[in-house]
């Protein structure tokens, strides 16, 4: 199992960092896939530690170990939180081009094209990273060292042809499931919030309150990674469950890495036109922008979003 | 490698909730120490009789079970040096009860630390243990350690705030320990020594735990100072004058530096700093004991000495305090920092010998150490800053921790705080306890016949600990 060094070409420039890494797991809490999973082998330390096992021959390059080494939505923020200063997407990066110089590339989080791919190209110039590529012969492809899972490509398919097959439960159809269990559940429930993952800090790391603590919660907030993959649908299915309310959340103006607030800008807007139009107060739909890590702020907007719902009541 | 039943344990907890690829078995053979040994399976249970199930399963088989909390032990507690089925507790993650009447809470033991004290905060009570990686770490985990931290030398340590606890034995039984009352004085006091076990002796599925008001007053100050030795006695003066402080720590001239480089805080680079808090209902009461450790420290040589009751200020110094670890790796590019003879406690009247001793001892071994820890508590820590590639290093680090621990014990010192033993300390935790051994392992015998939990820890463990598993580090020869 040793000697495996020299393929790592990439990887290889990020031993000592590997070394400096202590392991402490500080950066487990900062990960939403740790977050939806529960397993530490989801967590950013074990990516270093499979990036260590990779390059020290350790551990066989196989198809398991670059599923987790592509699995990264590149929020970046186990590195603000790491003390001892390692990049770790940087080296997650370098990893990824040495594993597909293997032949392996996840899938993990990278988006894919579907058999339904009308080509119509607007997801090339739609991508903030350049990660997809029109080729003659092979339809659309998406470099899996350049994509960062944004999800924009999903958004912007008319077809609904591209998709991240690991999803980590931010796909449309699993945070709809997730608001109508809530507001079907709830008998308090008045708002969804859904809020990109750089807007919301969550709060309860990975432990869950007594049901005496939660049940007359009145909103309930759903990370959906970037603003940018918000579509009306997702927005709108609350209301189908009785929601008086949806508060959107995502980044400031110039602070997003995807531009994708101005995507969900765009959408919101949109939505109130269609809310004037079915005489229903356009301002049940919100949209705030909080800086990353603003959890007082980001509290403070939700709750005066819920006590102007309060003041309006439920729609119906 | 033994051969695991994959079927009967996914017939005991679900598909889901086990993992057996080797990149997942690498991943979960480490922690926070220097150590790596890969498990054969990992099961990630949800409810208690899961635990019991997997327990029966191993018992009979003979198959080791090491539980696992956040994985932030630094001295390979929960790295399997046997192999076996590692537990991960973090899917027992309910707080089950918050009892304010009778001021107890009830959680499952994979509930992290920081979890808690939020569901705690909104009633104005906290649970005080809390070690520095009590954003991962779990209740759990904090018993197997006994795990206690900054403000330690007020509230106390885990083995002071478990009130009762229900715990999974070797045969699968399921044993309810201690009580939900303040006081219980009938028979053994199981519970203790469940706390402190290091999983050697049954699995903690349910723990009750005191909280406390949280104070309405929190003042912190920083008093620097131009020896080692000056700190160090100026900790034994503090303790010895009465004072009642909430926090007392020392950070030496090596972790002033490494925390100042990772988060800019401005703290002065000096020779030595104490880091000191006291807290309270009424405010004159905390000025008094500000007061009282300011003018000790003045008496010590202390300088720019300053206090301050801002929350953005206090939040800042703890912050720095807590990733003072990690932040210890950012000392000098070339070397890392390894949790080596990371903790051990001695008398107070020793601290600044203690202090004093880590240094010479590095110096006359060529390699960088640090110290620093809950002073206030008796609480010494130190990390090793090494080049971990060479050889010679841990040669190096090796001699130096025999050297330090034969320090801490001809003092009546003793070689663990609060971290644990796991591995790395066993060679002195031997020493130290070498007239109790048989007991110990009696003990062990008498609750685990089988020797499945956590086999090769704590005084099974090999004296020498460089080769007792694979390092985690490349090291050339």
């Amino acid at each position: 199992m040793k000697n495996k060094t020299k393929e790592f070409k990439n990887l290889e420039k990020w031993q000592g960092t590997l070394a400096n890494c202590i392991r402490c797991g500080y950066c487990f809490e900062h990960c939403p896939m740790f977050h939806h999973t529960g397993w530490e082998s989801d967590a950013p330390r074990a990516k270093i530690i499979t990036a260590f096992g990779l390059l020290s021959g350790e551990i066989e390059p196989s198809e398991s170990a670059a599923n987790k080494m592509f699995s990264c939505f590149y929020c970046k923020r186990c590195e603000a939180a790491c003390s001892s200063g390692v990049p770790l997407t940087e080296i997650f990066t370098d990893a990824k081009k040495d594993l597909l110089e293997m032949g392996l590339e996840g899938p993990g989080t990278t988006s894919i094209t579907q058999l339904s791919c009308a080509r119509c190209l607007i997801c090339l110039s739609a991508c903030p990273h350049e990660a997809r590529s029109y080729v003659e012969g092979k339809g659309i492809t998406t470099d899996p060292a350049k994509c960062q899972a944004c999800g924009i490509c999903l958004e912007v398919c008319p077809a609904g042809a591209a998709k991240i097959e690991n999803d980590f439960g931010t796909n449309k159809e699993v945070l709809i499931e997730k608001a109508n269990d809530f507001l079907d559940t709830h008998e308090s429930s008045k708002a969804i919030v859904f809020a990109c993952n750089w807007s919301y800090y969550p709060e309860l790391q990975a432990s869950v309150l007594p049901d005496s603590e939660t049940k007359d919660n009145d909103y309930e907030i759903l990370v959906n990674m970037c603003g940018g993959r918000l579509e009306p649908h997702l927005l709108m299915a609350p209301f189908l469950h009785n929601a008086w309310g949806v508060l959107v959340a995502c980044c400031p103006d110039d602070e997003c890495q995807h531009n994708g607030n101005l995507r969900a800008k765009k959408i919101v807007e949109n939505l109130h036109n269609t809310f004037k139009q079915i005489d229903v107060d356009p301002e049940r739909i919100q949209l705030v922008q909080i800086p990353a890590g603003d959890k007082t702020l980001f509290q403070a907007e939700i709750d005066t979003f819920v006590d102007k719902l309060n003041s309006m009541g439920p729609i119906r | 490698m033994k051969t695991i039943d994959e079927a009967k344990l996914i017939d005991i907890v679900g598909e889901k909730n086990i993992k057996t690829d080797p990149s997942d078995l690498y991943i979960y053979g480490s922690d926070s120490s220097v150590h790596h040994a890969m498990p054969w399976a990992i099961v990630k249970p949800e409810t208690t009789e899961q635990v019991q199930g997997i327990m029966k399963y191993a018992n009979k088989n003979k198959i080791p079970v090491i539980a696992r909390g956040g994985g932030s032990g630094m001295c390979g507690q929960t790295v399997p040096v046997k192999g076996g089925i590692m537990l991960d507790m973090k899917g027992m993650n309910k707080i089950l009860e918050i009892n304010l009447e009778d001021v107890y809470c009830r959680v499952e033991s994979g509930v992290v630390d920081d979890d808690l004290n939020l569901a705690l905060k909104q009633y104005g009570v906290f649970y005080p243990p809390t070690p520095a990686s009590s954003r991962i770490a779990t209740i759990g985990g904090e018993i197997a350690n006994n795990a206690s931290g900054v403000r330690s030398v007020k509230y106390g340590a885990t083995r002071d705030a478990v009130l009762g606890m229900k715990v999974v034995l070797p045969n699968g039984d399921l044993v309810s320990l201690g009580a939900h009352t303040r006081v219980e004085a009938s028979g053994y006091q199981l519970h203790k020594l469940m706390i402190g076990s290091e999983g050697t002796l049954g699995i903690v599925v349910e723990a009750t735990l005191s909280f406390v008001p949280i104070p309405e007053f929190r003042c912190m100050g920083v008093a620097n100072f131009d020896t080692l030795k000056d700190a160090g006695e100026a900790i034994g003066s503090i303790m010895a004058s009465g004072a009642n402080p909430s926090m007392l720590e020392l950070v030496d001239d090596v972790a002033i530096k490494a925390v100042n480089k990772t988060m800019d805080l401005g703290l002065k680079e000096v020779a030595a700093a104490l880091i000191f808090e006291a807290d309270g209902m009424v405010k004159e009461a905390v000025d008094y004991e500000i007061d009282k450790m300011t003018k000790v420290c003045e008496k010590h040589n202390g300088n720019d000495i300053y206090s301050s009751y801002d929350p953005k200020e206090r939040a800042k110094i703890f912050l720095g305090r807590k990733k003072l670890f990690p932040a210890l790796s950012k000392y000098d590019e070339n070397l890392a920092s390894t949790a080596l003879a990371d903790d051990m406690a001695v008398p107070y009247s020793k601290m600044a010998e203690m202090a004093g001793k880590i240094h010479e001892i590095a110096d006359k071994n060529n390699i960088v150490m640090t110290a620093y820890g809950h002073c206030g508590s008796g609480c010494m820590h130190t990390k090793i800053l090494m080049d971990t590639k060479r050889k010679d290093q841990w040669a190096s680090a090796k001699k130096a921790i025999t050297q330090v621990y034969e320090y801490v014990r001809s003092v009546n010192g003793t070689t663990s705080a609060e971290h644990g033993i796991g591995l790395s300390k066993a060679e002195s935790f031997k020493i130290e306890k070498s007239d109790s051994l048989n007991l110990l392992a009696t003990i062990k015998k008498a609750i685990d016949p089988n020797n499945i939990l956590n086999p090769g820890k704590l005084a099974q463990a090999p004296e020498d600990w460089v080769t007792a598993t694979n390092l985690r580090y490349s090291v050339n020869n």
